[in-house]
């Protein structure tokens, strides 16, 4: 995973949202909640900063019909729910103990 | 470069036009400014506004197919069944943002029914249309424009074709040929987001027949071109918006608006004429803008979406959302309206491609999906009416709540819970009266029953889309009439 120069233990992440036409949950609710709990472990950017190391496609249901383009090759990850952030989170923390 | 505007951008955009608006018998001096305009002008900045939100972007924008830069969904050609589907919940977020009718569909609609059809003209004829038409959406697409789409006529007497008519103006034709352009009088009416609008997008309203070959005409015109004048039309409660920040309003921020407008000798230079007596291409425009904007329908889940929220939360404010029968009504209001959601996004998921290279909707869903826009929306209005109770429709005004003389009782007697302040419960009251029966039914209830042709042009395209032939066919089989063409 890169990490932002001079901060290396900070991991990259660029976020990037579905249109939210018929979000199951408040996605930049879940976003923000993930600021809050991940802060100094992770830095959330947008999706066509190149530093970052890794997409969170927050997508408002399951259908995901977000456009990851900008992802540009990085690896994808998935979250369709309020659960979804959740257990991405605690995976997060978990790795950084 | 595209400029991809945002509110305050499309604001100023707005201010630099030279209108002529006339409202209550006056000519409005300041239509950006004017108390009863404004709500449907923030109505459409929030379409500028949410493009540059993160969380909408990814619907609300796209790359054009003429520069690859990114633009605003509303000035977007449709270039894969994506893309329709993409307009599709384009139209449901943007209701379930404002409430109401947020204007820009309709010229988007007409740009893409023009990619069409000026196509398929320059097909059989040869001429230059569709070049003309994607220089005019370049300059639509790179300085990010609303364009008012004008269909409807005034019609006169509905049993006259436009020739016949006694007044030759009920229709909109070309009056003057000249060497650099054409002259057209006329009107359209009912327009949606017209003093809102950068551009006007001219189209014939009904099939033309070849003795109406001077009606069968297609241009845009800048809004504020010489010989236009927006006779702005009322709305149901509209005067509540003239009585300052009250909550009588119900929606605080948005609206809509329609305008008749009258085009008296208008001129407009060849390169902005798309259409010029090829009359048996209206048909061809007239169903392709049709399937379009009854797919753009897809609104109204937005605005039922906002509506449902309201009965759940007046419920809640009663104290009755335990009663099984609210529970259903709220259940029955979603199916309602997640059904209208199935209708335009089948539509658009069973799209195809064009001569033209645009994809279109499935025309026989995209007029059953509208069909069904003619009746769901009024019965989740009845629900709604049905869960907030009578004083959705006679409760006093925010002055008498903070009347120093009456606004205890109005307090005291309005208290729904007791955890709830009577202002929220009266709040919430007016934007259910406003979604169904003040400004924005308009939108909601009546656009649903018209706009986009009223319910029987939707039928007689069922009537003429189905394949009743293999129904009939596979019935005579199945019950013996016919031998069975098929392995059981
Ligand atoms: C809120 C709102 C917004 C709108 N926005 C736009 C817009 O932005 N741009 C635009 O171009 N248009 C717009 N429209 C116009 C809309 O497309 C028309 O209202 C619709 O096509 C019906 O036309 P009409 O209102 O003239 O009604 P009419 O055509 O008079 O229809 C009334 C009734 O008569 C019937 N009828 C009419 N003619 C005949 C006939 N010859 N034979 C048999 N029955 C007939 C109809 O089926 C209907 O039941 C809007 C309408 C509304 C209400």
């Amino acid at each position: 995973m890169r990490h932002r120069q001079g901060r290396s233990d900070t991991l990259i992440v660029g976020v990037k949202y579905c249109g939210g036409c018929k979000a199951g949950y408040d996605r930049v609710a879940a976003v923000d909640s993930l600021k809050t709990r991940l802060s100094g472990v992770v830095e959330f950017v947008a999706p066509v900063d190149a530093a970052a190391s890794l997409i969170l496609v927050v997508t408002g249901c399951r259908t995901a019909c977000a456009e990851i383009d900008s992802a540009d090759g990085r690896p994808l990850t998935y979250i369709t729910s309020a659960e979804d952030a959740e257990r991405w989170a605690a995976d997060i923390l978990r790795i950084h103990s | 470069m595209a400029k991809l505007m945002n509110a305050r951008e499309y604001e100023e955009s707005l201010r630099r036009l030279k209108l002529t608006v006339y409202q209550f018998g006056k000519r409005v001096e300041n239509v950006v400014d004017d108390p009863l305009i404004r709500p449907s002008m923030n109505a459409v900045a929030s379409t500028y506004e949410y493009a540059h939100r993160p969380e909408y972007e990814d619907i609300l924008t796209t790359k054009s197919h003429l520069t690859g830069e990114k633009i605003n969904r509303f000035t977007h050609i449709h270039q894969s069944v994506d893309d329709l589907v993409k307009k599709s919940k384009m139209g449901r977020l943007m209701g379930s943002l404002t409430a109401c009718c947020f204007q820009r569909c309709v010229g988007m609609d007409a740009l893409n029914a023009l990619s069409i059809t000026t196509h398929a003209i320059d097909e059989k004829y040869g001429t230059e249309y569709h070049k003309r038409f994607l220089k005019y959406l370049l300059y639509v697409q790179e300085n990010d424009l609303v364009c008012d789409g004008a269909m409807t006529d005034p019609k006169g007497d509905r049993s006259l074709a436009p020739s016949k008519q006694r007044d030759p103006d009920m229709f909109m034709r070309v009056t003057e040929e000249l060497p650099d352009g054409i002259v057209v009088s006329g009107a359209k009416a009912h327009q949606t987001g017209a003093v809102n609008s950068h551009e006007i997008i001219i189209m014939p309203t009904i099939t033309m027949r070849e003795e109406d070959k001077d009606y069968a005409i297609s241009c845009a015109l800048p809004a504020d071109a010489q010989g236009i004048t927006y006779i702005m039309g009322r709305q149901s409660c509209d005067t509540r918006k003239l009585e300052g920040m009250t909550f009588d309003r119900g929606n605080m921020f948005y609206g809509g608006h329609e305008a008749l407008v009258v085009f008296d000798k208008v001129f407009v230079p060849w390169e902005r004429v798309f259409m010029y007596k090829e009359y048996e291409f209206t048909t061809a425009l007239v169903e392709n803008f049709a399937a379009y904007h009854r797919q753009s329908y897809a609104c109204k889940v937005g605005v039922g979406d906002v509506l449902i929220g309201a009965a759940q939360t007046i419920a809640e404010f009663n104290g009755a959302e335990k009663a099984s029968h609210v529970k259903d009504k709220i259940i029955e209001m979603n199916h309602l309206n997640e059904t209208l959601f199935c209708g335009c996004i089948a539509c658009a998921a069973e799209g195809h491609r064009e001569a033209s290279g645009t994809y279109q909707n499935d025309l026989l869903l995209a007029n059953v999906h509208k069909q069904n826009i003619t009746r769901f929306p009024y019965e989740i209005a009845r629900l709604a009416q049905d869960i907030a109770g009578g004083l959705v429709v006679t409760c006093p005004s925010e002055q008498d709540l903070k009347s120093p003389e009456v606004g205890a009782w109005v307090e005291k007697y309005f208290k729904g819970r007791t955890d709830i302040p009577t202002e929220h419960r009266l709040r919430i009251l007016r934007l259910i009266e406003n979604i169904t029966m003040g400004t924005a039914a308009v939108g909601y209830l009546t656009e649903s029953m018209h706009g986009a042709g009223s319910p029987q042009a939707q039928r007689i395209m069922i009537a003429r889309l189905v394949n009743m032939k293999q129904k009939q066919k596979v019935a005579r089989q199945l019950c013996g009439i016919d031998k069975v063409d098929q392995i059981r």
